[in-house]
């Protein structure tokens, strides 16, 4: 058992990952000394954030140490033979837990996604398929919101607008939010496009059909920028996620004709068009403008916020890229998973996983949540394999110069 | 009002039964969609609620109470007046036969009056100016169902120590639909215990020498502020959104059908049997703005903010607080209009009939671009 593990992992962290966890443990030290003169705000977070690397990389090398010296111990003629036999005992578990070290190194070293500790807006949008695509972006929307209620995180559906037509279960786009910290982390494994194969109900000669759903995980912003830290007050004008008011135009739906007293219309419609992007949200689903105009700039903000990460990760994609060739990654646009009815399996494609209980997985269960964790260490792996390249590239380049 | 096509109520027709009548009133296919969602929400709410009551009143299901209700709405009915209330700002304000129903517009024109308020308070402080530390007053004349003397203290409450906030009209049904209003608001958490103490709404006429024996507005807010009759109250802020529309366009089609017929005149047309001769005003439809600017100046406010119908009206009632100003040598006056529309991209036709608000600024030491 414990020899698969050791195969699964790889005993040893690469040296450019142990030279970047040295790096960083060096700057943890420096900085908490600077810490025991004046307190900082900005150090204190960082140290934070560096400590349970250079706590990882500590106890890595205590282990490292002890195995040299269990070694000499045992190479050593002059050894009472009864220490020797305990020295191969330690050595033994020792050995055993540097693959738990060096997967917590790991761990420890993939940066948090910034978005992390939010909450999120979920946005399922039917692609190709045609009529299929929107029945099954409704089954979508149901195996969310069970996923959410089972895992006790508040949701509410703040936009769902249903395609022109006599059946009311046709969807053409919904947004759900999601209240719980750090539910964009959870389902940050959910972006990117979902495949259904399947008898559609409209189907009158059984032929299996293929269609998509897209589904986009969003971060959602708290309504005052104030209370968060400054890398994402959008308040602020020199934060990344920062949205100027005046590059939104604001347009509500007025019929022409006197207002006011004159008038007693019920459209609440707002449409908000952030210029320079052309990215468009109209809100019109709360009899209130005001509510509706709060929640055409929370999808706004949050959509500019995904946009800007995206953009930012690309580049480091194309960097690395230049590199070393051929760094995979997968995009929002990306076939991530397969609904097949036929066989009643959902498979996975980024990890591989496949389950055979889509009822279950529908049902937002068990199955998705184990399909969900797949993804997870999948997208950890995807990290430290990034981390990796960095280094290397890092490398090159001082070797070059 | 053009004849709806008959392919669009047929279209209406194949996505839902009930589409046509709802687009009698709507106008237009989004707009009916959505009236047809908020009606069947409330429906099957409200029948849930009854089960969940066991009561044996009403033994209708959903459907036929969505299907009464449409035909209701399709008789020109306000939804507001079938659903029974309207959210404005963050509040939930109940709605009743006899008291209008707030617009969106005037929405508008609170949330920026409350910014404003807080704007010039921080700037400037208020308690400088009284003798010692003393509530900050407001008084809503023609407040209806209350909604922006509920909504001010919602968006103020949070930033200001102590607050007053008089609404008065001299409805009955509109001060009891107001007290209502401020008690249900309380109860479902949208504005905070302190509302309770801090708003108050009375009965009080606007207009001067009116022969019924109501108090006049002066009056109800002496009284409220507990002063004898040789002194003069006095408030720091003065809103309104008064009786505006002419009575010729109460009848000439600018008035919408469903307005007229369902909302009181009492709260859209000035009363006839008032006279405007003597008086500075051209126009009935500006006799409440008169009294109102007589009464601002009585009670030394420091901001007044009145809505009116269109933009010329509003500069109609900006000249009556020139020449009223003048004869009551106030100077360093500051005028504004603001447009509803605000942020808003319109084009230029309809910008000139929505509704805009004359704010008068006598805040000391205020000083921003004049009329």
């Amino acid at each position: 058992m414990a020899g698969t593990q050791y195969n699964q992992l790889g005993s040893e962290p690469s040296s450019s990952l142990l030279s970047r966890a040295r790096s960083l443990a060096v700057e943890h030290s420096k900085l908490s000394a600077h810490l025991a003169d004046s307190f900082d705000g900005r150090v204190a977070k960082r140290v934070g954030e560096l400590r349970p690397i250079a706590n990882v990389l500590e106890e890595w090398d205590r282990a490292n140490e002890s195995i040299t010296e269990l070694n000499s111990l045992l190479d050593d003629p002059d050894t009472d033979p009864e220490l020797k036999s305990l020295a191969i005992e330690d050595l033994e578990t020792t050995k055993a837990a540097l693959p738990t070290i060096s997967e917590n190194l790991k761990q420890a070293l993939v940066p948090r996604h910034p978005f992390a500790a939010l909450p999120c807006l979920l946005e399922i949008r039917p692609g190709a398929g045609g009529d299929e695509a929107g029945l099954f972006a409704f089954e979508l929307l149901r195996m969310y919101t069970a996923f959410c209620s089972r895992r006790g995180f508040r949701s509410s559906i703040i936009k769902l607008e249903v395609g022109d037509g006599p059946a009311e279960d046709r969807l053409s786009e919904a947004v759900v939010e999601v209240e719980a910290d750090g539910a964009y982390e959870i389902l940050r494994t959910e972006s990117g496009v979902h495949r259904v194969q399947r008898v559609p109900a409209t189907e009158t000669k059984g032929r299996t059909h293929t269609s998509a759903v897209s589904v986009m995980v969003l971060p959602s912003f708290p309504e005052t920028g104030g209370s968060m830290d400054n890398a994402l007050n959008f308040d602020d004008p020199n934060s990344d996620y920062y949205v100027d008011p005046q590059e939104v135009r604001s347009e509500k739906m007025r019929a022409s004709g006197a207002g006011g007293q004159h008038v007693n219309k019920t459209e609440s419609a707002i449409r908000l068009t952030h210029i320079p992007t052309g990215i468009v949200v109209s809100m019109q689903d709360s009899r209130s403008q005001h509510a509706n105009r709060k929640k055409a700039w929370q999808i706004l903000r949050a959509r500019l916020a995904e946009a800007r990460q995206e953009a930012r990760e690309q580049e480091l994609v194309e960097l690395r890229r230049g590199v070393l060739g051929g760094v995979a990654r997968m995009g929002r646009g990306d076939k991530i998973r397969t609904y097949n009815y036929g066989q009643s399996r959902c498979t996975d494609h980024r990890s591989g996983t496949t389950i055979h209980n889509l009822d279950d997985v529908l049902d937002g269960g068990e199955g998705l949540e184990t399909i969900m964790e797949s993804v997870r260490s999948w997208l950890v792996d995807q990290e430290v394999a990034a981390l990796v390249a960095d280094e290397l590239a890092k490398d090159k380049k001082t070797a070059r110069s | 009002m053009p004849r709806i096509s008959n392919l669009a109520i047929l279209r209406a027709r194949q996505q839902n039964p009930l589409l046509p009548l709802l687009l009698r009133e709507c106008r237009s296919q989004d707009s009916a969609k959505n009236e047809l969602r908020w009606l069947q929400e409330r429906a099957s709410q409200s029948i849930l609620r009854k089960q969940a009551a066991r009561s044996t009143l009403a033994p209708l299901g959903w459907r036929r109470l969505l299907r009464s209700m449409c035909h209701t709405r399709s008789r020109g009915m306000p939804l507001q007046y079938i659903l029974g209330d309207q959210p404005f700002g963050e509040l939930d304000i109940l709605c009743r036969k006899g008291v209008l129903i707030p617009r969106a517009e005037t929405e508008t024109f609170t949330i920026r009056t409350a910014k404003l308020i807080l704007d010039n308070i921080q700037r400037h402080g208020h308690h400088e100016i009284g003798p010692q530390q003393r509530s900050f007053r407001i008084v809503d004349l023609c407040t209806g169902s209350g909604c922006i003397a509920l909504l001010l203290h919602a968006l103020l409450a949070p930033h200001l120590g102590q607050l007053s906030i008089l609404g008065i009209d001299v409805s009955p049904v509109a001060i009891e639909l107001a007290n209502k209003n401020l008690t249900h608001n309380v109860q479902q958490g949208l504005l905070s215990n302190r509302a309770k103490a801090e708003i108050s709404f009375q009965r009080g006429n606007v207009l001067a020498n009116d022969d019924t024996k109501l108090l006049s507005a002066r009056e109800v807010l002496r009284v409220y502020q507990g002063l004898p009759c040789d002194m003069e109250p006095e408030c720091d802020v003065l809103i309104s959104n008064p009786p505006y529309i002419s009575p010729e366009s109460f009848r000439d089609g600018t008035t919408s059908r469903s307005v007229r017929t369902f909302e009181p005149r009492l709260a859209l047309v000035p009363p006839l049997r008032n006279s405007i001769i003597g008086l500075e005003v051209d126009r009935r439809e500006d006799l409440f703005y008169y009294h109102i600017i007589l009464l601002s100046f009585q009670v030394r406010t420091k901001l007044v903010v009145l809505e009116c119908g269109d933009r010329s009206q509003a500069r109609r009632v900006a000249t009556i607080l020139k020449t009223l100003s003048n004869s009551y040598r106030l100077d360093a006056l500051s005028i504004e209009i603001w447009s509803s529309a605000g942020t808003f991209i319109c084009d230029e036709v309809s910008s000139r009939n929505e509704p805009c608000a004359v704010v008068l600024h006598n805040w000391p030491g205020y000083s921003k671009g004049g009329f």
